[in-house]
């Protein structure tokens, strides 16, 4: 597995024109491009070729962009087990790359490869043509160099689609690049994100909030009692979403059928238990559990879901900006258990919670911080990418 | 013991509108099969579901027809089973907040009492693909057809109101009109536009609580929905009189042995909210418009039929039971035909001819214009009730207007006093005997004599003028 990509698209790029010509683009096999496979990571889809082109990607195509593959992912993107995104760019093999946030896979890549990562407003990117595992959580997450590169890219495929019902009826967003002022910017800390931190990682997060300030950015101490819920509520209600979808997703019509069943019951179970990986296999398994067993468990979950968001809502009003730890919490080369892949992205899955946009920005080259993480308000994308860029604009990485 | 039954209905309605419930693709499940398919009904990765605009009016149409109270707020849930005409996993169905909750359809029971049976709720749901089962050489084989998968549905949900299957059948008679009347599909059992499931339980006579209930499905026509409801009382009263416990299943109606066979536990799986179809929320503005889209209903229609034509109540309720029929008599009132002669040729004449040809009534080449035209001669003498009945065959036959039918047939009555006196005469002369027998009081002889004119006139002679021209040459003569 040398090669990050899983599928090279053999077509030489055409000369394109638009705002994106020029660009190559890397997607995931979770990405419908037509004719490209389409497994999504998964055995469960192992034959499956895209029959048309996501709206994202027809979008890309008509801005100018080249797809130049895609890259090996996780198992229906969920996690970063077995996912080689963020490399494409560091070898220079795209500008930019494509990767499902369902968690915050998109930030925890960038902060792996080192580069920007964008998790845009829930709905305000088309979900056709996506292969995704939880509705209601996952956006498309952008990866690039700079957060100028994600505007562009968030530009050419941002706003309404007639063939997604599901987005809501936003005003489109004003994406043009924005001055930042700092001392008229107040970016706000939540107390309780901190909280799991290693002493560490702490310290790291500290030096990042300092360097704000520095930058004469004014930070304002928040309180949000209720932050350790929104594991929780990610891990009942994406679960029960990833287990009801994952129901299309049977190795019967797209991957290999079991043999030797004596009846298509059968066949069609035995093919279901072969489909899919341990990891994927016990969520959709706990997210059955919560189905049939605990209904009104994931029923108090959707209610706690509701309540965060408010909360949250009330936060992102009284600041430009949120700043959060960006922190992989990998656990290591174990087995895959749950338990592990939720506490990786702690500090990550809030925004997926709460469908509102956030940045990845990575620390500036030999700095003694760590990168930001920095989320705001729904629809707020222009005005994050415009800090995000004016941040790192302070220290040019003079690559 | 004597027993009663409790039974609850729940009907399965196929909508006509032009495409399925989430995408663009024809609803017509009977083309040939897997032709109106697309990734989105055939549930693959990537696709999403659009709600058709038209598929949710028709289903609003439908509701309120029955009197049941559009939900501002409702939405589709994931319906979580796996079977393969239903290979995603799950179907999109309204579990949790239905398109509409209440209403309900007056019906009269066994002894002629008004009993208004309650609905429950109705909500949308996309039907499942068809299976269809074969041999190839000696391999059974099983085949999916898509073509219906996605096809709008909406179910209607009883409360358990009926208590014979007289009642279920007043019921699906009386759903059957009101939903025709609203134009938001055909119901028709045979075709598989509606679908019938009963849930029926028994328990003593004037018991309070309520039985495990048996759940039959399988019946292709309103009259085997009633024999398959007998069927399963006597069943569970037979059993309960044997001390046996009644357990919760589904059962198949055999249409050959009449009776109800066992097919499966009962599957009830869990419903979670679907993330990706949008809530739908649908102002008073909008319900109202829908409302105001509403035809005049069945029953009112006929209260209007008595008041305004002066037709009974039975005749009132036969026309308006079906929205072509009453308004193909409105359409011959309005040209000028007597309300009554209308209602009298449409039911003994017309429908059954119509019938007969497996045609319908809207689209007969027997139009309203047609068929008052033919009436209208009619009344005016000018062809008798014989000649009229053979001209409505010949409408089938083309386009020609009914009055050269009567032309070319020579159906004309003759009604010229003068032609037909000179008829009578030659009959007078030629029927002495008979003449002769009316001599001596024997009436009968009159009807022989108005006979042979007819005869003579070779079934053109107005009856009337002949009897009324003959009764005044015998009086000369006699």
């Amino acid at each position: 597995m040398d090669s990050p990509f899983f599928y090279r698209n053999p077509a030489a790029p055409a000369a394109p024109s638009g705002p994106l010509a020029g660009s190559k683009i890397a997607v995931q096999p979770n990405l419908s491009v037509a004719g490209w496979p389409a497994d999504a990571g998964s055995n469960a889809l192992a034959d499956f070729k895209a029959l048309e082109d996501a709206t994202i990607v027809k979008r890309l195509r008509q801005a100018g962009a080249s797809l130049c593959g895609a890259t090996r992912m996780s198992e229906f993107g969920f996690g970063l087990r077995g996912s080689r995104a963020g490399e494409a760019i560091r070898s220079q093999a795209a500008d930019a790359e494509l990767v499902l946030d369902l968690m915050g896979e998109s930030r925890l890549a960038a902060i792996r490869a080192a580069v920007c990562g964008f998790k845009p407003s829930y709905g305000l990117v088309s979900r056709l043509g996506l292969i995704g595992l939880i509705p209601s959580m996952e956006s498309c997450g952008l990866l690039a160099e700079t957060p100028a590169t994600i505007r562009e890219l968030l530009k050419a495929v941002a706003g309404q689609d007639c063939l997604d019902f599901s987005m809501p009826d936003d005003e489109p967003l004003d994406l043009a690049p924005q001055d930042i002022d700092p001392p008229k910017t107040t970016i706000g800390v939540v107390a309780e994100a901190q909280s799991g931190l290693t002493a560490e990682q702490e310290a790291l997060f500290r030096s990042s909030l300092d360097q704000l300030k520095q930058a004469g950015f004014s930070l304002l101490e928040m309180s949000l009692p209720e932050f350790s819920l929104f594991s929780l509520v990610h891990r009942i209600v994406g679960s029960v979403e990833a287990s009801s979808s994952a129901g299309r997703y049977d190795s019967v019509r797209y991957g290999p059928r079991a043999a030797g069943a004596k009846n298509w019951n059968e066949m069609y179970l035995l093919s279901r238990a072969a489909a899919f990986g341990p990891l994927l296999k016990s969520y959709l398994l706990q997210g059955a559990l919560f189905q049939f067993e605990r209904y009104e468990a994931y029923e108090n979950a959707c209610r706690i879901r509701a309540r965060l968001l408010r909360q949250m809502q009330r936060l992102a009003s009284r600041a430009d900006c949120l700043v959060f730890p960006a922190v992989d919490g990998a656990a290591g080369g174990g087995p895959p258990l749950l338990a592990d892949t939720y506490g990786q992205f702690a500090w990550t899955l809030f925004a997926n919670v709460t469908g509102q946009p956030a940045l990845y920005l990575p620390p500036p080259p030999d700095a003694a911080h760590a990168g930001l993480q920095l989320a705001g308000a729904r629809l707020s994308d222009g005005r994050l990418l415009a800090l995000g860029e004016h941040l790192v604009n302070l220290h040019p990485r003079g690559k | 013991m004597e027993f009663e039954a409790v039974i609850g209905l729940e009907i399965h309605i196929e909508l006509n509108c032009p495409t399925k419930l989430f995408c663009d693709c024809p609803n017509r499940p009977g083309d040939e099969p897997n032709r109106n398919t697309c990734p989105t009904c055939l549930w693959f990765p990537g696709a999403i579901p659009r709600l058709s605009q038209a598929a949710l009016e028709k289903a609003a149409l439908l509701c309120l027809g029955l009197g049941a109270e559009i939900q501002p707020r409702n939405a589709f849930d994931q319906k979580v089973y796996y079977y393969p005409d239903l290979p995603k996993g799950y179907q999109l169905s309204q579990a949790h907040l239905p398109l509409a909750r209440g209403g309900g359809i007056e019906i009269t029971d066994e002894n002629g009492k008004l009993k208004r049976a309650r609905i429950h709720h109705v909500h949308m749901e996309e039907d499942v693909a068809r299976l269809v089962h074969e041999i190839e050489g000696r391999t059974p084989i099983s085949l999916v057809d898509f073509n219906r998968a996605g096809v709008p549905l909406v179910e209607i949900v009883t409360e358990p109101d009926f208590s014979t299957p007289h009642e279920a059948i007043e019921f699906l008679k009386a759903l059957r009109a009101q939903v025709r009347y609203v134009g938001s599909s055909e119901c028709s059992m045979e075709n598989g536009t509606m679908r019938v499931d009963a849930n029926i339980s028994v328990r003593p006579r004037g018991a309070s609580e309520m039985n495990t209930k048996v759940e039959v499905k399988n019946m292709n026509s309103i009259r085997h929905v009633g024999d398959a409801i007998a069927h399963e009382i006597g069943r569970q009263s037979a059993s309960v009189q044997a001390g046996e416990a009644v357990t919760l299943h589904t059962r198949l109606w055999d249409p050959d042995k009449k009776v109800t066979l066992p097919m499966r536990a009962k599957f009830e799986g869990p419903c979670i909210p679907d993330p990706t179809v949008p809530t739908i929320e649908l102002s008073r503005e909008w319900i109202d418009d829908m409302r105001s889209r509403l035809p005049e209903m069945p029953a009112t229609r006929a209260a209007r039929f008595v008041a305004q034509y002066g037709l009974s109540g039975e005749e009132a309720a036969f026309l308006s039971s079906d929205p072509d029929t009453a308004g193909f008599f409105e359409a011959l009132t309005a040209e000028g035909i007597a309300p009554r002669m209308a209602m009298h040729w449409l039911a003994t004449q017309l429908l059954p001819a119509i019938k007969e040809r497996r045609q319908e009534l809207h689209n007969a080449p027997v139009t309203p214009g047609r068929f008052a035209a033919l009436l209208r001669m009619l009344s005016q003498d000018q062809i008798n009730a014989n000649a009229a009945r053979e001209v409505l065959l010949r409408l089938f036959d083309g386009d020609q207007p009914p009055a050269a039918i009567v032309d070319a047939c020579g159906f004309r009555q003759v009604s010229d006093p003068e032609a037909l006196g000179a008829l009578i005469d030659k009959v007078v002369d030629a029927e002495a005997a008979a003449v002769a027998d009316l001599r001596n009081g024997q009436g009968k002889a009159m009807g022989f004599l108005i006979g042979r004119v007819m005869q003579a006139s070779g079934g053109k002679a107005n009856p009337k003028i002949v009897r009324e021209l003959l009764g005044k040459k015998l009086e000369a003569i006699l």
